[in-house]
């Protein structure tokens, strides 16, 4: 119990990496592709922020009612997976507009009968 | 007093402002690079003698060093510095003519933004920063790669794009996982902590990060996208990827192989590696028949050749890597300008098709051999210390294993003159093929704009190379930067 | 065949995490049951917890961490977005690939009318996020990517009203623009990029932490073009 507990996070957060990872490997549909990609980012931001967790800790924003700089989490892996979301999103529509241009040349999102540059 | 920051917040700042120049007028943007590299090219060389004699640490924020993000701009990074500026801004100003009306300033701001990049992953001293940086450089370059819309430049800008996208996450999670253990994202706190966790530990983040920065530095298994991408993309493009880029990426897992973890271990490793990738570039490249996949694939097996090279971890050794990084940077760029408005005049990317360029382009044709010479490591030129300097190395380390590795080298450096002198050939004494290019009117040379770049980097390539004094007076502090780990974290932490 | 490669290789990798995660301890709350947390050399976020209110007034540690400690990541990360947003224009907008414009069909009235009025208040909803970022959870990228998602709701459903692209072009270039002048003032007054010039103020205020809330209110202006501009290529609007 006490191994599910403290590793329950980082589990979850690798086992959406590995998913992203069989996806982008298995599935031939561009679009699925990209989704896995987007499922491997999702599951790298997860882990970086369990990074930081400490157990029943509050986040770190001071406010009216007194709070101990020790009962914070970590602010820093929440500044990194905000700088880490940002670049998914960016890679993600960078790779949406690549996959409407390439329909437009090929006709087909099929990665298989994608093979014009070949050795 | 200079901070090396300049070198990064004024092409930022310069590259938000293209896009806004774009708007008003149309022909402004297109200068506005070069007058960016420009500017970061007097700026290093000013910040060069500074540097050598000790890492200048600027920090921001106005906060110390392990808690904020700092620059650490020593011998090595300074002289990238140099290297990227120079070869950029003759780039941008090929560009000037290279690219038309179509992608217009957004083409200009990208090309800004990735060379911003490069310059911060060389000088940063922070993982997470080097990350982030890294990013801006390989996205830019995914943009960039498809930017023209072309169906080739399309198809390899999607592998490039999914294989890249793949490498950064793997490098995420590999600095999640030292943050994870150290608590601290600077690079000197990390390294100087690092003996204090179990191997495993240090092996599990290791292979990330390198996997990771690997891809774009085109390392043997993870370079499945660098002959389409750097083969379809505009010939400036490619020319900034082949020569810039991947340095980029290398310099990256070299850095943190090198300062991060001091592993001497993986090293045979890695030089066993740099030869496969030696291998595959040159042999692959020997069967091309089109000229810009064949570059490209040289391209592979040069940086097979660094990375081998780096893996000796002897000051020669890193010395003779850093040489060749900036023979190749020079060379390989010089090849795709010239080739770009051959390639224009003729209508094909086929070798075949330059047959007889010789006598149309005179002066495309002499730098193009200039700079395949220069590659294949002849004589007067800038490759041929830097090549000798690799050799003298593995044979001083005096051991069998290193002595067979560089025989083996040695075999693809053969290979490598083999096609550069057929295609040389072709360019003089063949005819031209039957049948006009898509240009028949104007079997011209290429543009002043063109021209002018080309002769620089043939006349530095020459240069250099007649006298080797001017480039390694400068790499034993750059060596000693790379492999002197203590020095690395007492410069930054220590005092 | 290929699936069952990437199959055995998954199961292999998955092996791997599991062993080497039970065995190496990985994250402040490891390193807290260790005794390890108070240490020196690591930080995990104490020096930022106990420091960041003073040092640059902003009550919401994050925020402090994201402009001022490691500012030079959002600056990155803000170049990053820009690129994105270059890309996607210049990868989908070239007219000649583009087909004709479709008859744009209306949407019903209850959906449009309920999409104007909405679409102030969600940019209301940002102002706040952005602007209070650093004293409530929220800032610059938040509160841009909820603009941005006002903008998704006016081409979802007022269809044929569009924000004008280079209306966004200029205003995502300035915002950017704004930044690395901030940031190049703290580097001429104080000698080090970005800077914290401007004085703290009073904890707790809206006007306080220096230049942070100035930082903050052009990333979010900057972030809400860059994903409008996204958005609206791939919707199909283009120049």
């Amino acid at each position: 119990m006490s191994l599910m507990e403290s590793y329950i996070h980082y589990l979850g957060s690798f086992g959406l990496i590995l998913i992203g990872l069989y996806v982008v490997l298995v599935k031939s549909n561009l679009v699925k592709v990209i989704i896995g990609i987007s499922l491997i980012d999702t599951g790298v931001n997860l882990f970086l922020i369990s990074v930081g967790y400490i157990r029943m800790g509050t986040a770190p924003i001071f406010s009216r009612t007194a709070i101990a700089p020790e009962e914070m989490v970590d602010p820093v892996p929440q500044a990194l997976v905000l700088t880490a979301i940002v670049i998914g999103v960016s890679v993600l529509g960078l790779a949406l507009s690549v996959a409407i241009r390439l329909y437009g040349h090929y006709g087909t999102l099929d990665l298989r009968k994608i093979r014009d540059l070949k050795w | 007093m200079v901070s090396p920051i300049i070198l990064i917040a004024v092409p930022l700042g310069l590259a938000f402002l293209t896009t806004l120049l774009g708007l008003l007028s149309e022909k402004l943007p297109k200068y506005v690079p070069a007058v960016a590299m420009a500017f970061n090219l007097v700026v290093s060389i000013r910040l060069l003698p500074r540097a050598l004699q000790s890492p200048i640490v600027a920090r921001t924020a106005g906060l110390s060093p392990p808690f904020s993000i700092h620059l650490v701009a020593g011998p090595l990074g300074m002289m990238l510095s140099v290297l990227i500026s120079l070869v950029g801004l003759l780039i941008a100003i090929y560009a000037i003519g290279y690219m038309g009306k179509g992608p217009g300033s957004r083409y200009h701001a990208l090309y800004l933004l990735l060379l911003a990049g490069a310059t911060g992953v060389v000088l940063t001293g922070d993982l997470f920063n080097l990350f982030v940086f890294f990013e801006i450089l390989c996205i830019s370059s995914y943009a960039l790669v498809g930017c023209r819309g072309d169906k080739p430049g399309i198809e390899s800008a999607a592998k490039y794009l999914i294989q890249g996208a793949i490498g950064s996450s793997l490098a995420l999670v590999g600095i999640g996982f030292l943050y994870g253990l150290f608590g601290t994202l600077s690079m000197a706190d990390i390294a100087s902590n690092i003996a204090s966790v179990s191997p495993m530990a240090v092996f599990i983040s290791m292979a990330l990060l390198v996997t990771g920065f690997g891809v774009e530095g085109a390392i043997f298994p993870l370079n499945a996208w660098l002959p389409d991408a750097h083969s379809s993309a505009p010939s400036s493009i490619s020319a900034i990827l082949s020569g810039i880029a991947i340095k980029a990426g290398i310099y990256a897992v070299a850095r943190i192989v090198f300062t991060v973890y001091g592993a001497e271990a993986i090293l045979v490793f890695v030089a066993v590696v740099g030869l496969l990738t030696l291998l595959v570039g040159e042999m692959s490249a020997f069967s091309q028949s089109n000229i810009k996949r064949l570059l490209a694939y040289s391209s592979i097996g040069q940086v097979g050749l660094i990375v081998f090279a780096l893996g000796l971890a002897s000051v020669r050794g890193v010395e003779g890597a850093l040489f060749l990084v900036v023979s190749h940077a020079l060379a390989k760029a010089l090849l795709f300008l010239s080739t770009g408005y051959m390639i224009y005049r003729a209508g094909s990317m086929e070798i075949s098709s330059l047959h007889g360029m010789g006598r149309k382009m005179p002066v495309s044709s002499v730098c193009f051999t200039i700079a395949a010479f220069s590659l294949i490591g002849l004589p007067p030129f800038i490759g041929f210390p830097g090549k000798f300097m690799i050799i003298s190395a593995a044979l001083a380390k005096a051991d069998t294993l290193f002595t067979v590795l560089i025989a083996i080298g040695l075999l693809g450096t053969v290979v490598e003159g083999a096609y550069f002198f057929r295609i040389v050939q072709g360019l003089y004494f063949k005819e031209a093929p039957e049948g006009a290019g898509t240009n028949p009117g104007e079997d011209v040379e290429a543009p002043l704009s063109a021209l002018v770049p080309i002769c620089v980097l043939a006349v530095a390539i020459v240069a250099v190379g007649v006298c080797p004094c001017v480039l390694t007076r400068y790499l034993g502090a750059a060596a000693a930067d790379l492999l002197d780990k203590a020095a690395y974290i007492r410069h930054v932490l220590g005092v | 065949m290929r699936t069952v490669v990437s199959l055995t290789l998954i199961v292999i990798v998955a092996i791997g995490v599991i062993v080497s995660l039970s065995q190496v301890p990985v994250g402040a709350e490891a390193a807290r049951q260790e005794g390890r947390l108070d240490q020196d050399g690591v930080n995990f976020g104490r020096y930022y917890n106990s420091r960041a209110v003073e040092e640059t007034g902003a009550t919401n540690v994050v925020a402090s961490v994201v402009v001022s400690y490691r500012g030079l990541d959002t600056l990155g990360e803000v170049a990053v977005l820009f690129i994105a947003a270059l890309g996607v224009v210049t990868l989908l907008g070239t007219k000649q690939e583009r087909k004709a414009k479709r008859e744009v069909e209306q949407a019903s009235l209850i959906v449009f009318t309920g999409c104007r009025f909405l679409f102030p208040l969600i940019l209301l909803f940002a102002t706040y996020i952005f602007a209070h970022g650093h004293l409530t959870p929220g800032g610059g990228f938040q509160g841009g990517a909820v603009t941005a998602s006002g903008f998704v709701l006016i081409y979802l459903g007022c269809r044929g009203r569009s924000v004008g692209p280079k209306q966004l072009s200029a205003t995502e270039s300035l915002s950017g623009l704004v930044f690395v002048m901030i940031g190049l003032v703290g580097l001429a007054l104080g000698g080090s990029f970005l800077l914290n010039f401007l004085p703290r103020g009073t904890t707790y205020a809206l006007f306080s932490a220096g230049v942070i809330p100035i930082i903050y209110v052009a990333i979010g202006l900057k972030v809400s073009s860059e994903l409008g501009s996204i958005v609206g290529a791939l919707a199909g609007e283009g120049e």
